[in-house]
């Protein structure tokens, strides 16, 4: 097993008339278990193309697909939108439910139980109702995001 | 405007073959621009006692004096890990829920809703276990 971290805190000197500083750090386990910490993890750079301003036909783009091997455990994803212009933004989403926005500089950690209810084949997930769904508005996005995990579904290579 | 600052560090020592450690900060401002988020429910704790399902925010209610609308959210599950098999499940849209995923003892989440309507923040418990969390809400 692997020891894995994640760290965060909350900082402000003037929204309230005290400050407020919270901080919390927690080990990143597999579900099910006392102790045992997540052995894998993917790291990813993308650019998120937008292909429509802002219009209802912009593309969705699965960002991490379901798999039955993810699913109803302990996975925990961050992600984080390297774009600079404020106005820029991802709507992140699980399955046609939005979570929220993503603007320039934002970024996100969650849990991530990858419900998964339809129907999915072994290469090609045929449901799509938890896969962790992405969409830029106003320009494309530059996004990074970790996922660490219970396990990936390997396709079996075409050739073997 | 307010400053609020909200920095994540995820790290590790042997998860792959060299150091990981992950950092940023992001401060939180109203969307498409750079003014500060200006309110916020401020810290608080909650105890669930039953298996039951509750609405944690219910998107575009007024509560607290304020329509509680786009905004970012911090929750925490303070229980023990104990045995590792009880957690809560943060939940979208109270009316049909989507999972999000799973706060086990000791877990927390930190992410941006949009606030609009089918937005509702849930929490399910996996069992009647009395379990606290704290959370707070930074919103426009």
């Amino acid at each position: 097993m692997a020891t894995t971290t994640a760290t965060i805190s909350l900082n402000s000197s003037d929204i309230l008339s005290q400050a407020i500083s919270l901080s919390s750090t927690m080990t990143l386990y597999k579900g099910g278990t006392t102790a045992t910490g997540l052995e894998q993890m993917n790291y990813h750079r993308v650019i998120v193309p937008i292909d429509d301003y802002g219009g209802a036909t912009a593309t969705q783009f699965d960002l991490i697909p379901e798999s039955a091997s993810l699913a109803n455990n302990s996975n925990y994803l961050y992600i984080c939108n390297k774009n600079t212009d404020v106005t820029h933004y991802v709507t992140i989403s699980i399955g046609a439910e939005v979570i929220g926005s993503l603007y320039a500089g934002d970024f996100m950690f969650i849990p991530w139980s990858n419900d998964v209810t339809d129907t999915q084949g072994a290469t090609d997930p045929s449901g799509n109702d938890t896969s962790i769904e992405v969409q830029a508005f106003v320009a494309s996005a530059t996004l990074e995001y970790a996922l660490f995990h219970v396990g990936e579904t390997l396709l079996t290579a075409g050739d073997s | 405007m307010a400053t609020t600052t909200a920095t994540i560090t995820l790290s590790s020592a042997d998860i792959a073959d060299n150091n990981i450690s992950l950092s940023n900060t992001a401060t939180l401002t109203n969307a498409g621009n750079d003014t500060g988020m200006t309110k916020t429910t401020g810290l608080t704790r909650v105890t669930l006692e039953s298996t039951s399902p509750v609405v944690l925010i219910d998107a575009g209610a007024t509560t607290r004096l304020n329509t509680i609308s786009r905004g970012k959210i911090y929750i925490k599950n303070l229980n023990d890990r104990g045995d590792g098999t009880k957690f809560v499940t943060v939940e979208m849209d109270a009316s049909a829920p989507v999972e999000i995923g799973r706060l086990y003892g000791g877990d927390f989440c930190f992410f941006p809703f949009d606030g609009s309507a089918g937005n509702d923040i849930g929490l399910d418990p996996s069992d009647g276990t009395s379990t606290t969390l704290e959370y707070i809400i930074f919103f426009e």
